[in-house]
């Protein structure tokens, strides 16, 4: 069959060029588009797409593209921008349900007006669908002290290729009902379904809200206070390590070399002792106050920075605390680095002609129970790197779930650890 | 089985645990038949492996004679969960409760799945950390099951159940193989989260053999209160009324006057007879904040209506008011032979008018019901009262369980908050899943269990099992109320 008679038989609208130019994955265009208005629409189209059967990615903000390896074959952008209505909000039972497609500042905008949130702050919040972070498994930079997003999903609705619409978990904070496949579609980057509806819980905004920033001569020490801080009572909201580069990409242009920057919420006087620690804390470590404070901006960029919209090599390593210093080490000179020591984490923006090697350095230091993925990389830097590393030992039961849920393979050919 | 076909699997088993650890003994059977449900089936082996290697082999062995396996520790499963229904191999993990290891460094621990819940807690406490989930039952349950069933407990309203507490796990699958998944010491693993997905699927997917969990450091302090309510609806409303308000305490925990009069019959916890409901409110954190915290719940308290607010002036005091609470089901002994309880999830904001309903149904039919319950996530435990040693009683109280598992998921809730389906509820669960959910799920268990040997009979509706259900077998006599038996042997 010729191209033009191949894309006659499938599913959708007809595409323009400026939308194939939105929709592109790497280097592959989608020939066709399809715009479902809500979750039963989105089974019905995805059942569609099944029996052509024709490859499908799936796209909220965009913002996570670069994650993963590119995919085997691309023919349908299935975008869920129709989808963004708040369907249930009681902030009395600090619950709400949400369309898939829904931004996650429009979310958040809801739910402040209630004086509440969701503790969640993926990059580009202003783009992030809440789809889109949850098949990405993309938090910010709060894991450490709120958990991640498999914490805050309490329910969920998916559109499967065999057109069934399908709910787990419930609109309740405490649930043990039914298979908890909120945890299985989480980072599973739309290969097992496409996430239509998800349920969250939400939390009353903190009270109180403080920085503080210190700087060291040299990364160990200021990785070692984060950790410290993060093994205590009074733990920071978030906990960041960045060099010099990061940190005048998140506004602040400064000549100490190494800064750890602490957010602290809580209640007025948790916050006024977890200051008080935290500068006992650094001062023990070696660490210099720096009473100047940040720009309001900081901690948005910070959030950001993991996810750049400009073709960067962005490397991830996420590894058990006491391996921190290890992979940072490991870091080539010519990199930034930005460290989230409570939750075991480091972003390294890498040169792209020294990105292969760069990987292999990371993935000897992170050792055994440690993992180092590409997070973000252009698709001509991408094809020379292994993106995920080597399948897990739980591969196999990964594989055959895909096959259940997928048995055509539709759903983002090729993206995926061991090319699920 | 025949005894032709248990004979030679005996003997198999046996050469992997040794002559000891694997028994047929019709007499021994019956210690394993049940857990804390109602419901009752005998084994047809017992196998107490020592290692992670033994647990492998020995599934293997069942799988490959397609004789069912169902995985035992403490047995205190409220919702059957335990029950070998289809008879087969029953393993239990009484000699696999070692803490392998504690990592304060990494914040970790590493644990068998025998191990007790509340043991860990305690080995950890002189390093300053412990386990948050703490099912009422800790002091008996083991990590093993809490992750079969992805318990919970008083504790987890702040911080959260079983599931987001474990990052990594072994598991030994049907097919005989012991493989590891999940992040185990670091924040993430590739891949699908199969770690999340194996919590809470009641030994449906296959026996974890290892298990990774997050270990947090103890609150410096902690502020128990009891606020005295003059009825239930004034009490639910404060719930949310306190939690809207920007204070979510570490635990509230609600007691209606029937339990009120129960519990201090049994424990003398000092909960004031004459009230129509007591709420036990807990927060933690440092001294300071704790103080300002427990004043504006105080003051949030009687602005909501409490009569009356105590505060534990100390540990002892504390320790009190708890264990009334956690002993509550055990003191259903002193109204009542038998009970039957239920655990029921409502919206925080629907609690209110659910009471009422559940109140409703207790005149309608003249059966007593407690509610005792963890009120801040709208977790209900109805107990309903009644003696099984008069005929048509025990048919009436499911009759009544069911109205009210109903009437919960009508209200946008849910069946089951901790205690899990089991064999309990596998018909209840269409109350909150269409035929669709459910046929996806079981496309997940076949990938983990293609011929339905893991803990049969539980968790999905369908066929019936062999077994002795006491709805369908005469004469059967449902579990005793704990108080009666003479012992603390049943929680919630």
């Amino acid at each position: 069959m010729g191209v033009n008679a191949r894309v006659q038989t499938l599913p959708g609208q007809e595409i323009t060029v400026e939308e194939q130019r939105r929709f592109r994955v790497e280097d592959l265009l989608p020939s066709r588009v399809l715009r479902p208005a809500d979750a039963q629409d989105a089974a019905r189209e995805l059942r569609l797409c099944d029996l052509a059967p024709a490859a499908v990615v799936t796209w909220g903000g965009g913002t996570q593209m670069r994650l993963g390896a590119a995919p085997r074959r691309y023919e349908i952008a299935f975008s869920t921008d129709r989808m963004t209505r708040l369907l249930e909000y009681e902030p009395a039972d600090l619950t709400c349900r949400v369309e898939a497609g829904m931004r996650l500042r429009d979310l958040q905008e809801s739910l402040l007006a209630q004086g509440q949130r969701l503790p969640l702050e993926p990059p580009h919040p202003d783009r992030a669908t809440v789809g889109g972070m949850l098949a990405a498994n993309a938090n910010g930079l709060g894991r450490a002290r709120y958990g991640t997003v498999r914490d805050w999903v309490i329910g969920i609705a998916v559109a499967y290729p065999s057109g069934k619409l399908a709910r787990a978990g419930g609109k309740v904070v405490k649930n043990v009902a039914g298979y908890d496949l909120m945890k299985l579609h989480i980072g599973a980057l739309g290969t097992l379904g496409v996430i239509a509806e998800v349920n969250f819980k939400v939390q009353t905004r903190p009270q109180v809200e403080a920085t503080l920033i210190a700087h060291f001569d040299t990364p160990a020490p200021a990785i070692d206070a984060g950790t410290t801080l993060a093994r205590q009572y009074l733990a920071p909201a978030a906990a960041v390590v960045l060099d010099q580069g990061a940190l005048r990409d998140c506004g602040l242009t400064a000549d100490w070399r190494w800064t750890l920057a602490l957010k602290l919420e809580g209640y007025g006087r948790e916050v006024e002792a977890a200051r008080d620690r935290a500068t006992g804390i650094i001062r023990d470590a070696g660490g210099r106050i720096e009473e100047a404070g940040v720009p309001s901006a900081f901690w948005d960029r910070a959030r950001d920075w993991s996810a750049p919209d400009d073709d960067l090599v962005v490397l991830r390593a996420i590894v058990p605390l006491a391996a921190l210093n290890a992979v940072l080490a490991a870091v080539p000179t010519d990199s930034h680095v930005m460290a989230q020591p409570a939750a075991g984490l480091v972003d390294a923006r890498v040169a792209a002609g020294s990105a292969a090697a760069t990987l292999e350095r990371l993935r000897a230091a992170a050792g055994d129970e440690g993992q180092v993925i590409v997070a973000a990389a252009p698709a001509g830097v991408k094809k020379g790197l292994d993106v995920w590393g080597p399948p897990p030992s739980g591969f196999p039961i990964m594989h055959a779930l895909k096959q259940a849920l997928d048995p055509n393979g539709i759903l983002n050919p090729g993206r995926f650890v061991g090319g699920i | 089985m025949e005894a032709s076909d248990r004979e030679p699997l005996l003997a198999r088993l046996r050469g992997v645990v040794g002559d000891r650890y694997a028994f047929a003994d019709p007499y021994e059977m019956r210690l394993y038949q049940y857990d804390a449900s109602p419901e009752t089936a005998l084994p047809d082996i017992v196998v107490i492996p020592g290692t992670a290697l033994e647990v492998a082999r020995v599934v293997k062995i069942c799988a490959d004679a397609k004789v069912p396996i169902t995985a035992r520790s403490a047995a205190s499963s409220l919702a059957g969960g335990t029950v070998p229904v289809d008879g087969g191999v029953v393993i239990t993990f009484a000699r696999m409760d070692r803490i392998l290891e504690i990592d304060p460094d990494n914040l970790r621990a590493v644990v068998e799945p025998g191990v007790v819940n509340l043991a860990l807690s305690q080995a950890l406490k002189p390093h300053g950390y412990y386990y948050v989930p703490d099912p009422s039952s800790q002091g008996a349950c083991t990590i093993g099951g809490n992750v079969g069933t992805n318990a919970g407990g008083p504790h987890t309203l702040l911080y959260g159940v079983t599931v987001n507490h474990v990052t990594g796990l072994e598991l030994a699958l049907a097919s005989g193989e012991l493989v590891q998944v999940g992040g185990c010491k670091s924040a993430a693993a590739t891949g699908y989260d199969l770690t999340g997905l194996f919590v809470g699927s009641e030994g449906t997917m296959g026996i974890a053999t290892k298990i990774w969990v997050k270990i947090q450091p103890i609150p410096p302090v902690q502020k128990t209160l009891m606020a005295v309510y003059p009825d239930v609806e004034t009490a639910s409303n404060a719930v949310s009324t306190i939690v809207r308000n920007g204070i979510l305490p570490a635990a509230i925990e609600m007691m209606d006057k029937l339990s009120i009069q129960a519990i201090e019959a049994a424990s003398h916890a000092g909960y004031p007879l004459d009230a129509g409901a007591v709420l036990l409110l807990e927060v933690d954190g440092i001294p300071e904040l704790v103080e300002e915290l427990g004043e504006r719940m105080a003051k949030a308290c009687r602005e909501s209506g409490a009569s009356e607010v105590r505060v534990a002036k100390n540990e002892a005091e504390r320790q009190a008011l708890w264990k009334g609470r956690k002993g509550a089901f055990s003191a259903m002994g002193r109204l009542s032979s038998d009970f039957y309880v239920m655990d029921g999830v409502v919206p925080r904001t629907r609690l209110p008018e659910t009471l009422a309903k559940i109140d409703a149904i207790s005149k309608r039919t003249g059966f007593k019901i407690c509610n005792v319950f963890h009120a801040g996530d709208g977790n209900l435990h109805p107990l309903v009262l009644f003696d099984a040693f008069k005929p048509g009683q025990y048919e009436a109280v499911l009759r009544i369980g069911d109205e009210i598992l109903k009437l919960c998921a009508d209200a946008g809730g849910s069946v089951t908050g901790e205690h899990g389906i089991g064999l309990e509820k596998r018909e209840n669960i269409r109350y909150v899943f269409s035929d669709d959910d459910l046929e996806v799920m079981d496309r997940i268990r076949l990938v983990f269990d293609p011929h339905g040997l893991m803990n049969p009979g539980k968790v999905f509706p369908g066929k019936a099992h062999k077994g002795s259900a006491p709805a369908t077998v005469p004469g059967h006599a449902p579990r005793r109320a704990a108080a009666v038996a003479g012992g603390d042997d049943v929680w919630v």
